[in-house]
Formats: structure tokens, C-alpha cells, sequence
């Protein structure tokens, strides 16, 4: 295995494993109460069944990156939580960008590059209008 | 609906667990995607709307594959090389098919979903994996470097292999993102046979850069659900707790269980699921 991939692999394999603990720990948070949330558990079975963007109308959730400032709420709190295991695949990547530009790789070092750009575009929501 | 709202809140979540548990042993028995069973299961037989099902079964699979990755990298079962061309034309399409997705009426995708889901039922009855010769990589083969060796421990031999068709794979694989951004989907079904039967790679390589490539795709999927509300994390968590419990009890009785069986009981459970769907998208049984 080239060092590439066993740094790519070592990587994956950290950052797997603190979203899975982080997640864990902020489900039960979560659904032991000892955090308030925007929306209490009793009302979501009357809200779930809603399309999303009716969901967020009614209570008042806010779309884009607008939950970060509600992350006291532990509804949030566990969205944050689990939005980190959509920030895995780009932290592999950004840290092999440099090993391959090293090793001489440029295309492979371009084309990990661009998927750089394209994770990054949609985790700042240019793909769904950055609401 | 009326009955499911009546339901304590705390009964999906643990419900959500058990079937991501079960998902899980089935999935990795039968060498597929979670997320071609939890939509359409979910989809049908849970209150959740349809938005946020998908939402979930994007980070379903995720977890999943995120949590196969380093060991199927490490033992050279999947190929950075070969993931990271078709990795990036895939999740490029996923976002489109995400926000095409999230801007459709929900009856409609329940329908469209059916279709796909009998339709991907019939692909896994009727396809069966090829080990074929070398074969002559094309030019943009060569060029991305689009091969490797891996050593095959079941057979106890080193397999060298190559790919070829590569314009024809970044359709394919441009194709799959697509889909899977539109119905959430893992889309682990359609990565295998692209990589094996039209692309070349030996199976086992087939099978762990599938793995690989759905992290990257549904990665910047998920990003359009969470940006849009689409994602709620009571039906998200337990069903990833559930099936990564489930995936290793899977792994461990892979080596008991006739696959044949396992195979058998995937087509049901699909065939099941899609005509639950189509009825429901249909009016018919909602």
C-alpha cells in the first residue's frame, strides 16, 4: 500500500471514530432531556410526516447554517453531531492533496484537489442557494 | 398516519435501531449498500416523510462505508487510484440529483422509487460477478494510472488487474451519483457491476472501492439535506447505532450463513419494499 492510501485510510479511520463518539454521546443528550431542544420530542410525531420545508416553517428551524447558532438547542447540538461524519471524506482528502503534489502525482494531486473544492462547496450550501 | 402520530415518540427510535440492526447482518451478508434496503423499508412502513428518510439513508450509508474504509484500504481491497476520478464524477452528480430530489412531489418519488428499487432487485437476480483476464487499459486508464495488485487471501494469490472503458465509468459512475442524490440511496448495487463487469476490476476490488466511493458521493449529498432541514437526527442516530452493531455481527457470520439464502432474502425484502412504495406513491395503500 502506497503512502497515500495508509494515510488516507489512518485518517478515515480517526476521524470515523470521534464522529461515531461525538454522535453518541449527543443522542443521549439528546433524548434524556437534560438539554432543552427547539422542538420537544412529544411534538415531532405530529411534524415528521410534514415535507422538510413545511417542518422547517412551522417550527421555526432555520435551513443553511443557521442551526450553528442554535446549538445550545440538543436538537441541534446532535445535528452538528452527526453533520460531522459529512466532514470526514474532505479532511482525507485535503491531507493527501500535499502528499501527492510530493510524490509527483499532479494529476491524481489535481483531481483530489477539485474534490476538495466540490465537498467544500457543498458544505458551505453553494449548491443549495447558502440559505 | 393518524395511528403512527398516537405512538410514543421514544418507540421509532428504537424501532429505527432494529431495522438498522437487521439491515446491517443482511447488507454485509449479501455484499450491498444499507441504504438500497432503509429507504425503501423505511420509506414505506415508517411515518417519517419521505425528505427525511432520504436524508437518512444517505447518512446511513455513509457511516457505513466511512466505518468499512480503512480496513478495505489497508488491504488493498479498495483502490484510492481507482475511486478518486469516479468518486469525484459521482459526487459532482449527487448534489444534482439531491437538489432535483428535494424539489419533487413526494407521491412522485415514492413511485419513481418503486420502480428502482423492483428494477435494482431484478439487477441483483440476474447478475453474477466476473474475475475476467487482464485487460488492455485505454489511453485515460493509463494515464489516471487506473490499476493495481492486491493479494487475495481466500485463494492465497497476488491478482494483478487493470481497468479499461473509462469514459463509459465516469458515465456510469456520473449516473449513480445521480441517482443516489435523488433517492438517497448508498447506490453500492449499481457501483459494483460498473467497476467489475464494465470497468474490469476484479470483484473483491469492485466490491471495496464501492465501498469508498459512496462515502464521497453521499458526502456531498448530505450536505444539500442538512443545508435544506432534511435530516432529523432521532431517525438519523439509532439507525446508524443499528446498523454498525449489525454490520459486525454480519461480518462475523459471513463465513456461516449460505449466501445464496442471504441473496434470496435481499430480492424479497426489495420486491417487498417497491411495491410498497409504488402502492403508497400510487394512492393505492397509504
Amino acid at each position: 500500500m502506497d503512502l497515500t492510501q495508509a494515510t488516507y485510510a489512518r485518517w478515515l479511520d480517526i476521524a470515523t471514530r470521534i464522529g461515531f463518539v461525538i454522535s453518541l454521546v449527543a443522542f443521549f443528550v439528546y433524548v434524556s432531556g437534560a438539554v432543552e431542544p427547539l422542538v420537544p420530542l412529544e411534538q415531532l410525531p405530529r411534524l415528521w410526516g410534514l415535507p422538510a420545508s413545511r417542518f422547517a416553517a412551522l417550527t421555526g428551524e432555520p435551513t443553511g447554517w443557521g442551526w450553528l447558532a442554535l446549538l445550545a438547542k440538543s436538537d441541534f447540538l446532535n445535528l452538528g453531531a452527526v453533520a460531522l461524519f459529512g466532514l470526514v471524506t474532505l479532511a482525507c482528502y485535503a491531507r493527501i492533496v500535499p502528499l501527492l503534489f510530493a510524490e509527483g502525482e499532479r494529476l491524481q494531486a489535481c483531481i483530489a484537489l477539485a474534490q476538495v473544492l466540490v465537498l467544500a462547496a457543498a458544505v458551505a450550501g453553494v449548491f443549495t442557494g447558502g440559505r | 398516519m393518524e395511528a403512527a402520530a398516537s405512538v410514543p415518540w421514544w418507540v421509532w427510535p428504537i424501532a429505527l435501531a432494529a431495522v438498522g440492526f437487521v439491515i446491517g447482518v443482511v447488507a454485509v451478508l449479501a455484499g450491498i449498500g444499507g441504504g438500497v434496503l432503509f429507504v425503501p423499508i423505511v420509506g414505506s412502513f415508517f411515518p417519517f416523510h419521505l425528505d427525511f428518510v432520504r436524508g437518512a439513508g444517505l447518512l446511513f450509508a455513509l457511516a457505513g462505508t466511512l466505518a468499512a474504509g480503512p480496513q478495505l484500504l489497508r488491504s488493498g481491497m479498495a483502490s484510492l487510484r481507482l475511486v478518486m476520478p469516479l468518486g469525484l464524477a459521482g459526487s459532482i452528480c449527487s448534489v444534482a440529483g439531491a437538489i432535483v430530489g428535494l424539489n419533487m412531489a413526494a407521491d412522485l418519488l415514492q413511485i419513481l422509487l418503486g420502480v428502482l428499487v423492483i428494477a435494482i432487485a431484478i439487477v441483483i437476480w440476474r447478475t453474477r460477478g466476473s474475475e475476467g483476464a487482464i485487460v488492455d487499459p485505454d489511453a485515460l486508464a493509463r494515464l489516471l494510472k487506473l490499476e493495481g495488485r492486491f493479494t487475495d487471501p481466500a485463494a492465497g494469490t497476488r491478482v494483478d488487474w487493470k481497468t479499461h472503458r473509462t469514459l463509459l465509468g465516469f458515465v456510469a459512475f456520473g449516473a449513480i451519483g445521480f441517482l443516489g442524490g435523488v433517492f438517497g440511496l448508498g447506490a453500492g448495487f449499481a457501483n459494483v457491476p460498473a467497476l467489475n463487469l464494465l470497468m474490469a476490476a476484479p470483484l473483491k476490488v469492485a466490491v471495496g472501492s464501492s465501498a469508498l466511493i459512496i462515502s464521497i458521493i453521499n458526502s456531498s449529498a448530505a450536505w444539500v439535506y442538512i443545508h435544506r432541514g432534511a435530516v432529523l437526527p432521532l431517525l438519523v442516530v439509532p439507525s446508524i447505532l443499528g446498523v454498525m452493531l449489525g454490520s459486525r455481527i454480519g461480518a462475523h457470520l459471513l463465513e456461516t450463513v449460505p449466501a445464496r439464502v442471504v441473496r434470496w432474502l435481499v430480492i424479497a425484502a426489495m420486491l417487498l419494499a417497491g411495491a410498497r412504495a409504488l402502492l403508497r406513491g400510487t394512492g393505492l395503500w397509504t
